[in-house]
């Protein structure tokens, strides 16, 4: 026993340290699972270390990541694993670990990192798939769109849905869908100052700025550009933007044809000399542009030599675009000064970087060069090769715009679906619950109708029998009235007349008799007397119809009786009837002799139908103030649990509530029935 | 004689003038109704008055609607013919009737046709032109009955008991006795008190009334 006890005790001690420590594990785990793939995370932007170990790092960020239970912080630890492969410039796992990201709050129901996700998947495409990341960042900003902004943080979402209508603006851009492209600019910047963020404002003034000079509007270009400068002020990225503005502006002087102005702006950036010592590309860059200025306003004072510089300046730092543009203007300059071998030369060295790179737009402006360059046989060949370029260009600059559209389109076109599916199943549900409501509705009106009329058909039914009793009393009366008036007839018929005058036959025979001796006055007398004699008994008979012997009730229990007599006789059965003269039925009232009436008759054809009965008795007593029916009879009687009431069984249960009596029915196998009826008076 | 049955007033005068036309002349004159005999009345008492009348009670009233019965016949008999011998002739037997032709008539002569033998009614003609009264067997019976009770029960209980006897209602019995059906709830209880028997019901009472003769 109480080993026993000690050990049940020890058990649920282990079981509660158990349990205990179980759960502040779970609890731990999570904490230390966090911290272990934000250690990895770290140690994976550890400069120190190979690029493969810092892969791997972020590889054991991912198995630990894994246990994680479904929830947004597991997302947001994907997330922060996919930024760490970004900066180690692993494209393609960056993007594996943003579509895990995508599915997962898709499957936890994550709008907000669902949008987010879409964003970092079209920064994967943007570089190299402008559609799919266009896609990308349209279902990101479809989703923002759609949500209730009031339910989150709201700068945080103004910034994040500005990211991304901006880099729509931009990929659009890029496909010369101007007006839309500004129009998105403009969305994105209100997001922006929404946000109280101005990190992303430079941008989208310099996108502006470029749109305009597109479109031709080359002040507004210069405004917005100047704008872009005015934002990053103060900013790390101050210098960086200046000089990218001010080329753009240059730029934009340039298409007008204002050359002293671009070189002044070409000049002004230069003179960042600081910056551009570091930044060679972007020096070689403005170089190359201020020389192209040069060239164009017929100032040759420093050419070719800022051409060469800047030639010379992307040659060492490898950059092939820059190339490119170079020796393509460079090979312009040597065609307009008349020295078409070298133009030629710079010309193919553009061309097959420009073909390697795909950089078609450089590519077409050679290949109408070396057309005017070359001999006539190789300059057809160029001029055809420009005219294939250009349409093969403008088919794809439309081929973009319709894939652009139907992207947008199909999108649209399936959330337009999901919402038609949504409104037709909301019409479906509210149409079956409708219907649902009429039909109840409907149901219950006709119940209500249908009861109406049950009762209305009782109550005429009443009335109708009460009806039918009046009449049956009323002719039953007239019956006992002309009856009682034919007997007082009859009385006095027989009193006065026939009385009378058998009185005076027997006077004048009386008489008679008297004087006559002939020896018969005896016999005679003896039939006088007879004569005394019949008068007397007709005198009582007279007076027997004359007297009112029947009480006026009496009409009742004389239908009661005829009607036992009708059905008795018509069923040759026989019957005896007791009526309680105590029971004073003038008194009672209609309803009750009708449904005394209609009990006795139901009992009657029941017995006829089932009972098999040889002999009836009907009673009708006077017992404290209550009037019993009793029937009973000789039948075969029935086992009271066996049968199922009957329509007649229930009228009778009925009509005996109706007047709050007391009904019985006792039966026996081959013991008769009895049916007692006891109704207050 | 006054009847509405020529056979009766051929019974009568068979009786009479058999045995009796060699002691008195009689002279008879009929009527059958009221109007004929209140002529033959009336007449009679300016002449030759009529010395008896032979007065059934059950006659078919006067045009006029004066005289009803030989009761109220008897009654101008009476007042015309002062010295005119009545003799009432009836075939109702019931006391209150007889009570009331008593009453009101007090007649010479007083015969229940149904009693009437020829013989007896030889008597009765001889006692009252003698000067006696004669009265049928049922009518002294009446007589004694009245005698040996110590009260008298006047006309209108007698017709409350008669109804009664007849198995009319107590409820119905203001349309047989011109009373209220209080008053004549209020005369029952008060007979009841004379028999001494309180508080019995109907039945008791018709068996008391019966054994005092006043049924």
């Amino acid at each position: 026993m109480n080993v026993r006890f000690f050990f049940g005790y020890v058990i649920t001690l282990i079981l509660f340290v158990f349990f205990g420590c179980d759960k502040n594990e779970i609890i731990e785990d999570k904490d230390l699972k966090s911290n272990l793939i934000e250690s990895y995370i770290d140690e994976s932007g550890n400069t120190k270390n190979s690029v493969d170990e810092r892969i791997r790092n972020l590889e054991k960020a991912y198995s630990i990541y894994s246990t994680l239970i479904n929830n947004t912080f597991k997302v947001e630890k994907i997330q922060e694993i996919s930024f760490a492969y970004f900066a180690l410039d692993d494209k393609e796992n960056y993007r594996a670990m943003n579509e895990k990201a995508l599915k997962l709050s898709r499957e936890i129901n994550d709008s907000l990192n669902m949008a987010e996700s879409y964003a970092y998947l079209g920064l994967y495409y943007k570089s190299t798939k402008l559609d799919i990341a266009y896609e990308n960042f349209y279902e990101a900003e479809k989703i923002y769109s759609s949500l209730d902004y009031r339910k989150y943080e709201q700068k945080n979402y103004a910034f994040d849905r500005g990211k991304v209508l901006i880099d729509l603006a931009l990929i659009l851009r890029k496909i010369k869908n101007y007006s839309e492209s500004e129009s998105l600019t403009i969305r994105a910047i209100e997001n922006f100052v929404l946000a109280e963020n101005n990190q992303y404002l430079p941008l989208c003034y310099n996108n502006l700025g470029i749109i305009s000079k597109y479109t031709g509007l080359y002040e507004k270009a210069i405004e917005y550009h100047l704008k872009a400068i005015e934002y990053a002020k103060g900013t790390d990225t101050e210098v960086l933007q200046i000089l990218s503005s001010y080329n753009n502006i240059g730029t934009v002087y340039k298409s007008q044809k204002k050359y002293d102005k671009a070189k002044e702006y070409y000049n002004k950036a230069l003179a960042y000399k600081d910056f551009l010592y570091k930044n060679r590309k972007r020096e070689a860059r403005l170089i190359d542009n201020l020389a192209y200025v040069n060239f164009l306003s017929n100032d040759t004072s420093r050419l070719p030599e800022l051409f060469f510089k800047a030639l010379q300046i992307r040659e060492n730092i490898n950059d092939k675009y820059g190339v490119a543009t170079n020796t393509l203007h460079l090979a312009e300059y040597y065609k307009s000064i008349g020295q078409d071998s070298i133009a030629r030369e710079y010309g193919k060295h553009s061309r097959d970087i420009s073909l390697k790179l795909q950089k078609n737009e450089e590519l077409l402006k050679v290949y109408l060069l070396l057309s005017e360059v070359s001999d006539s046989d190789e300059a057809l060949f160029y001029a055809n090769n420009y005219i294939k370029l250009n349409d093969s260009l403008i088919k794809e600059e439309r081929l973009f715009k319709d894939k652009f559209a139907r992207i947008k389109f199909e999108t649209d076109e399936i959330a337009q679906e999901n919402q038609q599916i949504s409104r037709e199943n909301e019409i479906l549900i509210i149409a079956i619950l409708g219907l649902t409501a009429l039909f109840l509705l409907g149901y219950i009106i006709f119940r209500q109708q249908q009861s109406n009329k049950e009762l209305l058909f009782a109550q005429s039914q009443q009335e109708s029998n009460e009806e039918i009793y009046r009449l049956l009393l009323n002719q039953q009366i007239k019956l006992e009235e002309g009856r009682q008036l034919e007997q007082q007839r009859m009385s006095e018929e027989l009193h006065d007349g026939v009385l009378g005058r058998l009185f005076g036959v027997r006077l004048s025979l009386d008489g008679i008799n008297q004087r006559a001796n002939d020896g018969f006055t005896e016999a005679r007398n003896k039939y006088i007397d007879e004569l005394k004699s019949i008068e007397k008994e007709i005198r009582l008979i007279s007076h027997d119809l004359g007297s009112e012997s029947l009480p006026s009730d009496v009409a009742y229990i004389d239908a009661v009786e005829s009607l036992i007599s009708d059905l008795c006789d018509a069923n040759e059965i026989n019957f005896e009837f007791n009526n309680d003269e105590d029971i004073d039925w003038e008194v009672i009232d209609d309803q009750k002799k009708v449904n005394l009436f209609r009990i006795l008759q139901e009992s009657l054809q029941n017995i006829f139908k089932h009972a098999n009965a040889k002999s009836i008795k009907i009673n009708f007593d006077y017992i404290e103030d209550k009037i019993n029916l009793t029937i009973l009879d000789d039948g075969i009687g029935f086992k009271s649990t066996k049968v199922k009431k009957g329509i007649g069984l229930k009228n009778i249960t009925s009509r005996v509530s109706q007047m709050s009596g007391v009904v019985q029915f006792l039966s026996n196998q081959d013991a008769g029935t009895k049916v007692s009826v006891s109704v207050p008076l | 004689m006054i009847d509405d049955h020529p056979m009766i007033i051929e019974g009568y005068k068979n009786t009479l003038l058999g045995e009796n036309q060699k002691e008195y002349q009689i002279k008879i004159d009929i009527a059958s109704n009221c109007d004929d005999a209140y002529d033959k009345i009336q007449k009679s008492s300016q002449g030759t008055p009529y010395d008896m009348l032979f007065v059934d009670i059950k006659l078919p009233p006067s045009s006029d609607g004066s005289i009803t019965s030989g009761e109220d016949l008897a009654k101008h008999a009476k007042e015309l013919l002062p010295k005119a011998r009545v003799i009432i002739l009836t075939m109702h037997r019931e006391d209150h009737r007889i009570h009331n032709i008593l009453k009101n008539i007090n007649p010479a002569g007083f015969l229940i046709k149904s009693d009437l033998t020829s013989s007896e009614l030889l008597l009765a003609f001889n006692n009252i032109v003698k000067g006696k009264a004669y009265y049928s067997a049922t009518v002294n019976d009446h007589f004694r009955k009245m005698m040996t009770n110590k009260f008298s029960l006047d006309e209108k209980n007698l017709k409350i008991l008669y109804h009664l006897s007849r198995g009319v209602k107590t409820k119905n019995l203001p349309n047989y006795v011109s009373l209220s059906l209080s008053a004549i709830e209020k005369r029952k209880n008060q007979i009841k008190e004379m028999f001494s028997i309180a508080k019995a019901d109907d039945q008791k009472l018709l068996e008391e009334a019966r054994k005092r003769g006043f049924i």
